[in-house]
This record gives C-alpha cells, sequence and structure tokens, in this order.
C-alpha cells in the first residue's frame, strides 16, 4: 500500500502542480483590422470565423506562437500577434460571443485615429491619401502565399 | 480484487497526469504573462496598433508626395508575395493593417519601412536583386524595420508625453476641435520626425546592423538563402562606386560594414533545386516588370 501511495504521489504531485497553467476563460482583443480563427494552427489553414478589432476572444491554450481561441461557438487558432491581452474584463452576451463597449474599443484606438487624419489631410491637401489606401488594398490571398511558398521551396511556419 | 483497484487508481493517477501536463495534447498551457489581464495604463502607455497605423499612413503619404508610385499589377502582386513570405516568419507576422509592399518610380537606390506595415521599395532598389532571394532580403530588412518598431522610436518622447495629456483620461470620447488641433501639432511632429528619420537622416547603425540581423533570421525561416542579403549588399557596394551618394547612401550606415557585420553572422548554407524555381520566377516576372 505504501508503495502505491508512492508511485500515486510521484504522478499526481507534477500533475496538480501543471494544472494551475490551464486557467479557462482568459481574455484576449482583436488588435488588427481583422483576422482569421484558423482550423489548424497554421497561416494556411481553412478560415472557422472572421473577427474584427476589438474582438474578444477566450484563450484555452497555447500552441508555439498561436492561441487555440473560441470565438462564439467556433473553436480554432490565431497568432499571437493578432492578440492583445484584454484592458477590461467583459461580459458574456447571450450568444456567447463577446461584445466590446465603447470604451474598451477606444482604449486601444484613441489618440491619433481618424479624426486627427482628418485634420492632417486637410492641412495638407498636397498628400494623396487615397494612393495610400490603393496600396493597402495590395493583399495576399492566404491560398496564394501557400502556393507560391510551397512551389518556391519556401518553408511555413509551423505552430509547433 | 486488491489489484484491480490498484491498478485503476494508477492507471486515473497516470491519466490525470498526462492530461494536467500537456503530454496528450500537443497544445500546451497559456503562459503566465497571458493570465493576468492588466488595466490599461492611461498616463504612460505605450503607441497602441492603430495608432501607430494612423502614423503609418501619414508617413507613407509624405513619402507618395515625393516619389511616384509605380503600378505594375503583376511586379506588385509578385513583391507582395515574397514580402509576406519572409513577414510570416518574423515575430510580428501581423500588424493592424497588415504588410503591403509598394513600388516607387524612381532610379534612386531605397527603401522605407512605414510604421505600421506599408513597405516601398524603389525601382532602382529592385534593379540590384538579380534573384528572388535577393528581394527577400531586401524586404526581409524593412520588414525588421517594422517588427523593431523603429519608425516609432524616432518620435521624440516629449511628443507622446504632449499627446498623452491631451487624450485625458477620459476612454471614450470625440475630441473639441481644440484637442483635435492640439493632437494634430503633435501627430504633424511626429509624422515629420518619422521621415526625417527614414528619409533625410537615416537610422542610427545599431538599427540598421540588427535589421540586417534579424533579416538573415527571418530569411532563413522562410527558406532563402541568407547569404544573398551579402549579395545583394555587395550589389549596392558596386554601384555606389558610380553614385552620386544620394539615396540609400545617405540614410545608412557604410555598406561595407554591414557587409563585414552579415558575413559575421552567416552560416553555411545549401542551395536546394528550389533556388532555381525562384530565380526563374524572379527573372519572369522581373523581364515583363523591367520593360
Amino acid at each position: 500500500m505504501k508503495k502505491l501511495l508512492g508511485i500515486l504521489t510521484l504522478l499526481l504531485v507534477p500533475a496538480l502542480l501543471a494544472v494551475p497553467s490551464y486557467v479557462f476563460g482568459e481574455t484576449m482583443q482583436v488588435v488588427t483590422k481583422e483576422n482569421a480563427v484558423r482550423a489548424e494552427c497554421n497561416f494556411f489553414s481553412a478560415v472557422r470565423a472572421m473577427v474584427k478589432y476589438a474582438d474578444t476572444l477566450d484563450i484555452l491554450s497555447t500552441k508555439g506562437d498561436w492561441y487555440l481561441v473560441k470565438f462564439g461557438d467556433k473553436e480554432g487558432c490565431i497568432h499571437k500577434s493578432a492578440l492583445n491581452k484584454t484592458a477590461v474584463q467583459l461580459t458574456k452576451s447571450e450568444g456567447g460571443k463577446h461584445s466590446a463597449s465603447k470604451d474598451e474599443v477606444s482604449l486601444a484606438g484613441k489618440g491619433f485615429n481618424p479624426q486627427v487624419e482628418d485634420a492632417y489631410k486637410k492641412k495638407h491637401p498636397e498628400m494623396d491619401f487615397n494612393l495610400v489606401t490603393e496600396i493597402e488594398g495590395y493583399t495576399v490571398q492566404a491560398e496564394k502565399l501557400g502556393e507560391f511558398v510551397k512551389v518556391g521551396g519556401l518553408t511555413e511556419p509551423s505552430g509547433k | 480484487m486488491k489489484s484491480a483497484t490498484m491498478n485503476r487508481l494508477i492507471s486515473i493517477a497516470i491519466l490525470a497526469s498526462f492530461m494536467a501536463t500537456g503530454c496528450i495534447s500537443a497544445v500546451s498551457a497559456i503562459p503566465a504573462a497571458v493570465k493576468t489581464g492588466s488595466a490599461v495604463s492611461k498616463a504612460a502607455r505605450e503607441i497602441t496598433p492603430e495608432e501607430e497605423y494612423y502614423i503609418g499612413r501619414a508617413v507613407a503619404a509624405k513619402i507618395l508626395s515625393m516619389y511616384k508610385l509605380l503600378k505594375d499589377p503583376d511586379f506588385t502582386a509578385y513583391i507582395n508575395l515574397t514580402g509576406q513570405a519572409v513577414a510570416i516568419n518574423s515575430e510580428m507576422p501581423f500588424t493592424f493593417g497588415g504588410y503591403h509592399f509598394a513600388i516607387l518610380d524612381t532610379k534612386e537606390i531605397n527603401a522605407f519601412a512605414c510604421p505600421g506595415g506599408v513597405i516601398f521599395i524603389t525601382k532602382g532598389m529592385i534593379d540590384l536583386a538579380v534573384n528572388e532571394d535577393e528581394l527577400a532580403a531586401i524586404l526581409a530588412h524593412e520588414v525588421a524595420h517594422i517588427t523593431h518598431k523603429d519608425g516609432l522610436g524616432a518620435i521624440k518622447s516629449s511628443r507622446w508625453t504632449e499627446a498623452l495629456t491631451v487624450m485625458g483620461s477620459e476612454a471614450a470620447k470625440s475630441f473639441t476641435p481644440g484637442e483635435v488641433s492640439q493632437l494634430l501639432n503633435v501627430f504633424e511632429g511626429s509624422i515629420d520626425d518619422i521621415f526625417k528619420s527614414l528619409v533625410t537622416n537615416g537610422y542610427s547603425k545599431s538599427q540598421e546592423y540588427s535589421a540586417d540581423e534579424s533579416a538573415l533570421v527571418y530569411m532563413k525561416k522562410t527558406g532563402y538563402d541568407p547569404s544573398a542579403l551579402r549579395k545583394v549588399l555587395q550589389n549596392l557596394q558596386s554601384k555606389t562606386g558610380a553614385s552620386d551618394g544620394g539615396g540609400v547612401f545617405k540614410t545608412h550606415p557604410s555598406t561595407e560594414d554591414r557587409i563585414s557585420k552579415v558575413s559575421t553572422k552567416l552560416t553555411e548554407s545549401k542551395v536546394t533545386e528550389f533556388f532555381d524555381v525562384r530565380t526563374k520566377r524572379f527573372s519572369g516576372q522581373f523581364s515583363k516588370f523591367s520593360k
């Protein structure tokens, strides 16, 4: 019996010490205009859900540079650079999705914002912001990038 | 019976141990830093990704008031694929507005990384690259300036302190005309600081060396030959012999020093058959582009 207790102690103590690292219910906010929650933790995996700036995601765990998250009823992976710590604890709405309050959105967005850009544009009519917007339209589809990487023998970052 | 109970207990313990230590799943636990929800410090907070984005847009607009945007859909698409392939292997694959790579129609040899992710590369700079790996080396260096936030670093600290004072402690509001005017002054000053650093004075030598070092890392992770950075710097050096010293040469440390620093960081790399595939697709795009 003593032997059994010894084995149990050896197995359970490390287990119990590891338990606190699994804290469910932590949230983080999206800090990009929009992003994708993907089925697998890589850039070219299928999209499970699209998220937008200030959306709040439940963090389930991490996998390398990726978070395994829950958004509404969808679970998937999102890269850590697309999220930041939630400034304010949010309450869950009935559908399970979080909605950021006006305050929470502005915490991240206040300061140099569209209002200031508009004032700057008026002062500098010689600057063509439409061209900048046009450049921002130069986007690369994940599928095309995946193909480019594959054909060129390049490396797809893994979620390890 | 006693033995069966013992075996069951041991099995449960083993299962609990594996579950808790994550050995069953490849998905690991949340790092401690993530667990601590922190209140945003309004008095001394950093520039947010969204603010960085608006700063970057204005810097890009200012650069575009000096240079003509070259609109070549095919080559622009190719540059963006190459740049994105490198960017996803950086420590910051996503920025608020994303990475976007654009070509400036000038023979001047230069490249500019605007805060937030818009990267300009001049036609003169593209002409230096003889293959995709060398083009990737140039783009990787610029991506590094963004991930290192070198542009934002050029903003005088007093400006940001002033901006924070204007913003005050209210979380949500539209700024009054007076506040907008004050913030506009700070914003404009910040754009000028960055522009001066990007176009006129250049980054510090340490920022340039650090960007080169990160570029080597990104390239290796992406699967490009890191020695392409040294090669493109050597191409640059051979061009500078006949150059008037304008463009990139005003804004970067000595190319010779950069080659020397990069050489010390290079490890032996194998050139695979894919190098030829990449060079072929570069040549295909470049021949159409340079016509």
